[in-house]
């Protein structure tokens, strides 16, 4: 990782990632506490959270404001202490739909509502306390991670430590930061899982995290330098490349008994075990065009503006601001738009910045993204199809199988997008 | 001027690898340049002369489309000749170095008018390879003056004493093989074989070194990502298929295969031709089965003494390349195959 500045995919394809060569080495700045907060939600994949507050109620730092009763369902809480201002839909950079959403103003002081005491050496405790702290996968999926937990006869744990997007560097950063906090948080979801084999996939070198590397070869933790290659960090995909097992098409990892979980979420389980802190805050890379990757820390709720500013830049240098991965993250309409636990990356771009999907020409048929493509699908016939509406060619074609990958657009000559087609034929399939 | 607050909502991705269809079409181009330089060298001044006439004709009608669309306030088709200069360049590789030059304008005219720019603006995207077409077009033309006495003379490419030999019958093929046995290098004579591999003075342009042709096709093909599919099939059925053929009818089963795969309209038409992106099949098994069907269909009319075999053969089988697509569709991640718990 030292000095990489390609992967590579499928293919015999590169993928560029000097824009993160190197950035593990900066601290994460603390983005200051705002004084208004704007939390949806939902910042999971299941149900919906209903809110728990009202209008005017006075909330701590770490007070449950949103759940319902579903396993499927991850609480929310808030990020402040202050005051219910409204409660309304905003825009969720994420979903890229509007969602209900609790405004909270600060009153100036920071009062904590910690989480009760479990029992952690109980395996149902942890996935309980697990639940009631409100994580969820961190690596950008926002799965549940207590549904995970819960998993029966699971032989392997993996902490994805991958972090295989090329803006983001987070992860490699609170490696350095927090080793023993890490494993602390490894541990334990390997305790509710009920399995000793724990194996941390990462590409970084030997060396590069020695102390995290040391802490994990006392406690029998296995280090796996995975392949350099964006489309590995998938966690299927993962799973293939270490164990060569093929997670079946509509199955989940548990079901091939390996549970796969990201590094950052191993360190929101620590603090919430051993902090007694619900998850109210994360680390994220910060990238733009002027600055290039800083490591931010950053409360839920806080508004893109809000890290901006925050930064000392000026917003309205900025024209695309991208929530996630650049390559799988959408573009947000405004600067008001909330980060939200699941958020690990934030990219502000200045008009100068290269556009390289404004002119897109014909397909050529050439075949790369057939080539590049991970788990092996046609998106050029796809796009043909979905163009079409024939939706029992894209059926042929497997179109449901897309992990939305993006790599397809990343490798086409013509600079198609053709990810938007195959989201497209995915919901004429689905209708 | 952008409004406080608001930013432009894009979807994913928001990064590109970089290599667009220019680099792609510059590089091919480059690459033909190297078996034209070699070319030059084994055939002579004419080939340099059909290489020019092939590119400027080719340029020529681009800039003058190019032109008219500007006039007209329309997008050019094509921002960059890139992609002109790769049609011209095969035209002129993929003629007869008998040709005569007025020829050769003419199917690069017909080529880049009729088959790349009119096939893109009336059918959306290209159906037949367009070099392919152009001259099976205007072969088909000059057929018909197969009745004129001396065709050659009249500037017709079609070679009619080719049907005096008689490739189903060992004498036939190895009496045939005269005219690749008087090549020499430096005063060292080269036998047929050798000839067909490296030295050929006679037939198509790009097949002036079959050695060169090979080496620079695999070259680009690996670094450009060509339908490498489409390559090996052709390639190995071609092998495999006048090997047969020699064994069979009890002649030099290598002489056979140097001449079924080694000539020009074979080795120099599998690398870059039959892998045009836009006219083959997509799929992976598309592309094998493609592949082998051009072989058979090309070996065939080869056998028949058709000249331009297997340019018809790629035309006709353009035509069918949606249906390739249907072929052998690869199974995607996690669908049929056994699963270790």
């Amino acid at each position: 990782m030292k000095g990489e500045r390609t992967f590579r995919e499928k293919g015999g394809f590169e993928m560029d990632i000097s824009m993160k060569a190197g950035a593990e080495k900066k601290p994460f700045k603390f983005i200051d506490i705002p004084d208004i907060v704007t939390i949806c939600l939902q910042q999971h994949i299941g149900k919906p959270n209903h809110p728990i507050v009202k209008e005017g109620d006075m909330v701590k730092t770490g007070q449950k404001i949103g759940d319902a009763k579903c396993r499927m369902v991850v609480p929310i809480h808030s990020s402040v202490t202050g005051y219910v201002e409204d409660l309304k839909e905003v825009y969720n950079p994420v979903l890229n739909r509007k969602e209900k959403a609790v405004i909270i103003r600060r009153d100036g002081n920071d009062e904590m509502k910690y989480l009760p005491e479990y029992d952690l050496d109980r395996r149902k405790e942890i996935v309980k306390m697990v639940k009631e702290a409100g994580i969820v996968g961190l690596g950008g999926a926002a799965f549940p991670t207590h549904v995970k937990l819960s998993s029966q006869g699971i032989k392997k744990l993996v902490i994805n430590a991958k972090e295989s997007d090329p803006n983001l560097v987070c992860d490699v950063r609170l490696m350095i930061d927090k080793p023993a906090e890490i494993v602390k948080g490894i541990k334990l979801m390997a305790r509710s899982l009920d399995t000793d084999e724990i194996i941390f996939a990462t590409r970084t070198e030997e060396g590069q995290i020695p102390e995290l590397e040391r802490i994990m070869k006392e406690h029998g933790i296995k280090v796996v330098r995975v392949r350099p290659s964006y489309s590995v960090g998938a966690e299927k995909l993962l799973i293939k490349e270490m164990f060569g097992i093929e997670v079946p098409s509509g199955k989940f990892p548990p079901d091939v008994g390996v549970v796969v979980n990201n590094v950052s979420t191993a360190y929101a389980v620590y603090r919430a075990a051993y902090k007694k802190e619900p998850l109210l805050s994360r680390g994220a890379s910060f990238y733009s065009d002027l600055t290039g990757i800083e490591n931010i820390w950053f409360r839920n709720g806080t508004s893109i503006r809000q890290v901006i500013e925050g930064l000392g830049l000026d917003i309205d240098r900025f024209d695309r601001i991208v929530i996630g991965s650049l390559m799988m993250g959408w573009s947000v309409g405004s600067s008001d738009a909330p980060l939200l636990k699941y958020s690990a990356g934030v990219t502000a771009l200045t008009p100068e910045y290269s556009k390289p999907y404004e002119k897109q020409l014909p397909c050529i048929r050439c075949g790369y993204c057939d080539l590049v493509c991970p788990v092996d699908i046609y998106p050029s016939l796809i796009m043909k199809a979905e163009k079409a509406d024939d939706v029992k060619a894209l059926k042929r074609y497997n179109v449901l199988d897309c992990i939305e990958c993006s790599l397809c657009s990343y490798v086409c000559p013509s600079q198609i997008k053709l990810t938007k087609h195959l989201w497209q034929g995915k919901n004429k399939v689905n209708k | 001027m952008k409004i406080a607050g608001r930013l432009k909502k894009e979807k994913p991705p928001h990064l590109h690898s970089g290599f667009t269809k220019n680099e792609l079409m510059l590089k091919t181009f480059l690459f033909m340049c190297i078996i034209g330089f070699a070319s030059i060298i084994v055939m002579g001044a004419d080939a340099f002369v059909h290489i020019l006439v092939a590119l400027g004709t080719a340029l020529v009608v681009h800039a003058t489309i190019n032109s008219y669309q500007t006039w007209k306030g329309v997008e050019p088709t094509y921002s960059s000749p890139a992609s002109v200069l790769v049609a011209g360049m095969i035209v002129a590789l993929a003629m007869p170095i008998a040709s005569p030059f007025e020829i050769t304008a003419g199917v690069s005219l017909l080529t880049v008018l009729v088959f790349k720019y009119g096939q893109g603006r009336f059918f959306k995207r290209k159906y037949l390879n367009p070099a392919a077409a152009a001259k099976v077009l205007l072969l088909g033309l000059l057929s018909v003056m197969y009745i004129i006495e001396e065709p050659l003379k009249e500037g017709m490419i079609f070679h009619p004493h080719h049907y005096d030999y008689n490739f189903m019958s060992a004498e036939g093929f190895e009496a045939s093989m005269w005219i690749f046995s008087r090549e020499s290098i430096f005063g060292a004579e080269l036998s047929a074989t050798q000839s067909l591999l490296f030295w050929q003075t006679h037939g198509w342009i790009g097949g002036g070194s079959s050695i060169v042709v090979l080496i620079v096709g695999i070259v680009a093909a690996y670094l450009l990502k060509y339908k490498w599919r489409i390559i090996v099939s052709t390639i190995l059925t071609m092998t495999v298929l006048s090997a047969a053929i020699g064994l069979y009818l009890g002649c030099d089963p290598i002489l056979r295969i140097a001449f079924h795969v080694f000539t020009g309209s074979v080795i120099f038409f599998t690398f870059f031709m039959a892998t045009e992106p836009q006219t083959t099949p997509m799929t992976h098994g598309g592309q094998y089965a493609f592949g082998v069907c051009l072989a058979i269909l090309t070996f065939v009319l080869q056998l028949y003494n058709v000249l331009g075999g297997s340019i018809i053969a790629l035309v006709l089988l353009n035509i069918f390349t949606d249906k390739f697509d249907l072929l052998l569709i690869k199974k995607p991640f996690g669908h049929g195959k056994e699963v270790r718990t």
